[in-house]
């Protein structure tokens, strides 16, 4: 049974705003989807939305097999990991984690069982009486992620959940999230802009763009075969190139004439590559490029190189250490194989 | 913190809160004293614990201070419950809430014996209500409304103007809770009233005591809704206090009733204050 369904779920706001458009998704139970997109995209609606905190102006949701569309939000097996933690500010610890199983009505003897249990997964005991201010921001949100679980419910919906710690905390972070999904096989959704959490953290990830879904797919699959201009460019960094078909192995772009082993179909609009496709010391072979340097940006493990092209963006290239400065010559071959054609408009 | 730093925080005080207290103590001073037989109009200043004593004995005394604290309580419970719901539906701006927050606390600008007095004109015998009673038919000639026996009038000119108040003060408080903290509390499984109890109300907590303590404090000592519009066979503290002075001269027993109505009005806002405090704190009620 699909833990979590909408079908044509769309949002319009009183003020006439359209913030989401026939959104359709599945997600298998236990299974980690990421929403992710840039911001105004409609990705928290679409959670609030399974939530129950917004209801979709056309469109049916279903939990576990029950339409939920209308029920409010104490009435469906979700808990939520809001952005800001949401802690209940009064409250100590150990009495935010058990303000759920309360409002539930769960026996006193089992409720203390549950925030023992849970105080020890998120390594908090001994902050267990002091109250949310006195906390670390990492210590809060494992807080909220512990008072959303003692609830026990299906779905857990992470709203950008780990956006106000610093990057060393938030790795820490997304790696605890991740370690407790797998050990309570709880259902998640989680909503972010940053792609590099979603691909870390996902076992699919649905791009959205605009109150719409442009590519549902495994980390890999969106990142190596993106669909779209949108999702090629958001997720990572790619190159793109209007392109001209000459035959069913080749095209012509601002590059010059590329083999490709993939071929465009009709609604192809560029051409893609990464960065990091780019592969430098080949002297032989097809897709070779030589061109000039005009940028160059360290970036610690490689060094970012760009090229100008005529009526077209700068292409980016990945080299691996220091060894080109800009103006330096440098030639480099693209792997047919390497080369993707996306539809859509660039941005 | 050492002796001369000490006294240049006192010196800088001074100004301001030594003004207050020597018009406070003063007032408080002359009360006592004058309750115990000194500061006297006419006569020789000797202790005594007569006024004090006649004042107890008096059955009308009894009757005006369960009057006042009875009223006083109404008030400021009544005010702050009416307000909370008013609060909590104009947390979130929508359109006309600005108008209907404006026309809510209006009250605030009306002065109370104003207020009474026109509280009189709708509901004396030649009052609208009347008129209207009269022209639905359930009433053939107008009855009496204004001065009645329950004090209803009182109450609901107390609520009138008290609610706005309590209204001001929540108003803010329960804006600063944060939509995502009451959202956390719904997706826990809490309900409307729950909410409330466990999470509005804790979070307001020192909002709805000052509104209880400053709306009991006035009620209490609540003379021109009294006065205007209360029954006439029960007198509040404040209008005894005037009656014993004006009619029979009695300042030192006017001024026993005035402290018994200072303790009363210290004591009952200290008992409301912590109770909401105990309730907002075990979320058993």
């Amino acid at each position: 049974m699909t833990a979590l369904r909408s079908t044509d779920v769309s949002k319009v706001f009183e003020d006439g705003f359209t913030a989401l458009s026939d959104i359709n998704l599945s997600v298998e139970p236990g299974e980690f989807v990421t929403l992710l997109g840039p911001s105004g995209c409609g990705k928290t609606t679409l959670l609030k939305i399974f939530a129950g905190f917004y209801a979709p102006t056309t469109g049916r949701i279903e939990l576990n097999g029950n339409d939920v569309t209308n029920a409010p939000p104490e009435k469906r097996d979700t808990a939520m990991c809001f952005q800001s933690y949401a802690l209940f500010p009064h409250l100590s610890v150990a009495e935010n984690i058990e303000f759920g199983p309360k409002q539930n009505r769960i026996d006193r003897t089992s409720r203390t069982g549950r925030v023992n249990e849970l105080l020890r997964q998120v390594d908090l005991e001994q902050h267990r009486d002091k109250l949310p201010n006195k906390l670390s921001g990492g210590q809060q949100q494992r807080v909220a992620l512990a008072r959303a679980l003692a609830i026990r419910p299906s779905v857990v919906l992470f709203d950008e959940p780990l956006s106000n710690l610093d990057a060393k905390l938030r790795e820490q972070v997304r790696r605890e999230i991740r370690g407790l999904q797998r050990e309570f096989g709880f259902t998640a959704i989680y909503v972010t802009h940053d792609q590099a959490e979603a691909l870390a953290m996902s076992d699919r990830v649905v791009v959205m763009r605009g109150g719409r879904v442009d590519q549902i797919g495994a980390p890999e699959e969106v990142y190596e075969r993106p669909e779209t201009a949108f999702v090629a460019d958001f997720i990572g960094s790619a190159n793109l190139l209007p392109f001209r078909r000459v035959d069913d192995h080749s095209v012509e772009t601002a590059l010059g004439r590329l083999t490709v082993a993939d071929q465009p179909d009709s609604s192809a609009r560029f051409l893609c590559w990464r960065p990091e496709d780019a592969e430098f010391g080949v002297t032989q072979g097809e897709n070779l490029i030589t061109a000039n340097l005009s940028e160059r940006a360290y970036q610690g493990s490689y060094t970012e190189l760009h090229i100008p092209l005529p009526d077209a963006p700068d292409q980016r290239l990945h080299l691996p250490g220091v060894a080109a400065g800009i103006g330096d010559r440098i030639t480099f071959r693209l792997s047919p194989e390497r080369i993707r054609f996306v539809r859509g408009e660039l941005e | 913190m050492t002796l001369r730093r000490g006294l240049l925080i006192l010196a800088l005080l001074t100004p301001g809160l030594g003004v207050i207290l020597l018009m406070i103590g003063s007032v408080f001073y002359v009360a006592v004293m004058q309750s115990v037989g000194f500061y006297n109009l006419t006569g020789e200043d000797s202790f005594s614990l007569e006024h004090w004593r006649k004042v107890l004995d008096s059955k009308q005394f009894g009757r005006a201070l369960s009057y006042s604290a009875y009223i006083a309580v109404v008030a400021s419970i009544g005010s702050v419950a009416i307000a909370y719901p008013i609060a909590i539906w104009l947390r979130r701006p929508f359109r006309g809430s600005l108008v209907i927050s404006a026309l809510l606390k209006a009250p605030l600008f009306v002065p109370g014996l104003v207020a009474s007095f026109l509280f009189l004109n709708v509901i004396a015998y030649h009052g609208i209500v009347n008129q209207l009673l009269m022209w639905i038919g359930i009433t053939n000639a107008p009855i009496r409304l204004q001065n009645d026996r329950g004090a209803w009038g009182v109450v609901f000119l107390q609520l009138w103007k008290n609610m706005p108040f309590a209204l001001l003060l929540l108003t803010g408080a329960v804006q600063s809770i944060s939509d995502e903290v009451l959202d956390a509390a719904r997706d826990l499984g809490a309900g409307g009233f729950d909410r409330f109890r466990k999470v509005i109300a804790p979070l307001t907590v020192q909002a709805m005591q000052a509104s209880l303590i400053i709306i009991f404090i006035g009620a209490a000592g609540d003379f021109a809704f009294q006065v205007t519009a209360g029954p006439t066979n029960v007198q509040s503290m404040a209008q005894y206090m005037v009656f014993l002075k004006d009619s029979f001269g009695r300042w030192n027993q006017a001024a026993a009733v005035g402290l018994s109505l200072m303790v009363l009005a210290l004591f009952g806002s200290l008992m409301l204050a912590f109770t909401a405090r105990i309730l907002s704190k075990s979320g058993k009620w």
